[in-house]
């Protein structure tokens, strides 16, 4: 007989307060090899996932001002892997001690039929894109250099054009609420990158 | 991970309910099934704002999330009805922020806690339901192991509720009806948990208004 498994009760809760810092930059279509390149020196010693995704970003209308966003995420590439469920709050700019763009998130992965279950909770999609990159990591830094699609046709992942000539380089980290000492870390590798990309806090109020 | 099938029996006549589990346990030790520790199951409802939302077409949506030991990094997420999302306990959180549009109806918390026996190739479950600090009804989960179809295994199953059961041995769920030969998967247990959670959570509401 074997041994007995351990039940646990379920973990609830999951967990609170975590926050995204975000840096952002671009660069042309001409000068991503040479990014590459410094980013497979800079980072940690592994090839850079590539990825093809499809996001969707969904929203909740009620009484107040502005609706309630989710970010909807699959990957296109490979089969099998769970959906990405993303809720992003406000973004803060803090003052020049704070190197980074912070916003709260909370990251789900879930199963594939999240599109129907967020129609469901009275969720309608706003917009869609395709992205298409390679991931790198240093630490708990994550660096995603992609390039944005259009979608021409509402729900069609294979007609796509790209949205312009160059590709949007990220560089973000997920830390516990309270912890700014890490956006050093991170101006310190944007520093490295410097000229080939300038990464920025850029204030997303600024573009709309 | 293999067909399962969840239940209720009635509290035995003249008896309370903690008495009607012990009978059913003595009952399942008795055919040697082996003790391997407790389970609970969890759900919570949530209203829809409608108020909030102004959308007539949907008056009162109830959504469910719920939890279950036996997936203990997992979180489900229903609707009557309609689709069951499995996600990671990072949901719990997800219904804080949307505090604005969903309320969580905290006097409807129900849930099934017992004990977790093993039988051959049957996982079974029987569970005190509770609602507040009140019991209200008593569960009986039975899962057969080794087969993912459940027009496969159905008969084999009732059969052996029928050894501890008796005459409240249960009909074929109703998710089995959708499933034909296609394979079981744990949403579907957690369907059959919602649903029977909310039928027992209704017999107390009638009851208690009866009383009046």
């Amino acid at each position: 007989m074997e041994a007995p498994p351990v039940t646990v009760m379920p973990v609830t809760g999951g967990t609170i307060n975590m926050m995204e810092y975000l840096l952002q930059g671009s660069v042309l279509d001409q000068s991503l090899e040479s990014l590459l390149h410094r980013l497979r020196g800079l980072c940690d010693n592994m090839e850079p996932e590539a990825f093809v995704d499809h996001e969707m970003m969904f929203l909740l209308k009620g009484q107040q001002a502005s609706p309630f966003v989710l970010k909807a995420r699959r990957s296109i590439d490979k089969a099998g892997i769970p959906w990405h469920l993303r809720y992003l709050g406000q973004p803060e700019m803090g003052d020049k001690n704070r190197h980074a763009l912070v916003r709260n998130c909370v990251d789900i992965a879930t199963s594939d039929n999240l599109t129907e279950f967020l129609l469901e909770m009275g969720f309608r999609m706003d917009h869609e894109f395709v992205a298409k990159g390679h991931i790198f990591r240093k630490g708990i830094m994550k660096v995603v250099v992609c390039k944005i699609f259009r979608i021409l046709i509402p729900g069609n992942t294979d007609n796509i054009e790209p949205l312009s000539l160059s590709y949007l380089v990220e560089l973000s980290m997920v830390a516990p609420a309270g912890q700014d000492t890490v956006s050093d870390e991170m101006r310190s590798f944007a520093e490295q990158l410097k000229p080939l990309v300038h990464l920025e806090k850029i204030d997303p109020k600024r573009l709309t | 991970m293999g067909v399962t099938c969840v239940s209720q029996i009635p509290v035995a006549e003249g008896k309370s309910v903690q008495q009607t589990v012990e009978m059913l346990t003595r009952k399942l030790e008795l055919l040697g099934a082996e003790k391997q520790g407790t389970f609970c199951v969890d759900c919570e409802t949530y209203h829809t704002a409608t108020t909030t939302m102004g959308n007539p077409a949907q008056p009162g949506k109830l959504m469910y999330v719920m939890h279950s030991s036996e997936y203990p990094l997992s979180c489900f997420a229903l609707f009557e009805n309609g689709p069951c999302l499995i996600t990671d306990t990072n949901f719990d959180v997800l219904m804080m922020k949307l505090k604005g549009f969903f309320q969580n109806a905290k006097a409807n918390k129900i849930e099934s806690r017992g004990t977790r026996y093993q039988f051959c190739d049957f996982l079974v479950k029987i569970g005190t339901v509770t609602m507040g600090p009140s019991a209200r009804g008593i569960s009986v989960e039975v899962e057969y192991c080794p087969c993912v179809v459940a027009n496969d295994c159905w008969n084999l199953m009732m059969e052996f509720m029928q050894s501890f059961m008796g005459s409240h041995t249960p009909g074929i769920p109703s998710v089995f009806g959708s499933k034909h030969d296609s394979v079981y998967s744990p949403a579907d247990t957690m369907i059959q948990y919602m649903e029977l959670l909310n039928k027992i959570r209704k017999q107390q509401q009638v009851s208690s208004t009866g009383m009046r």
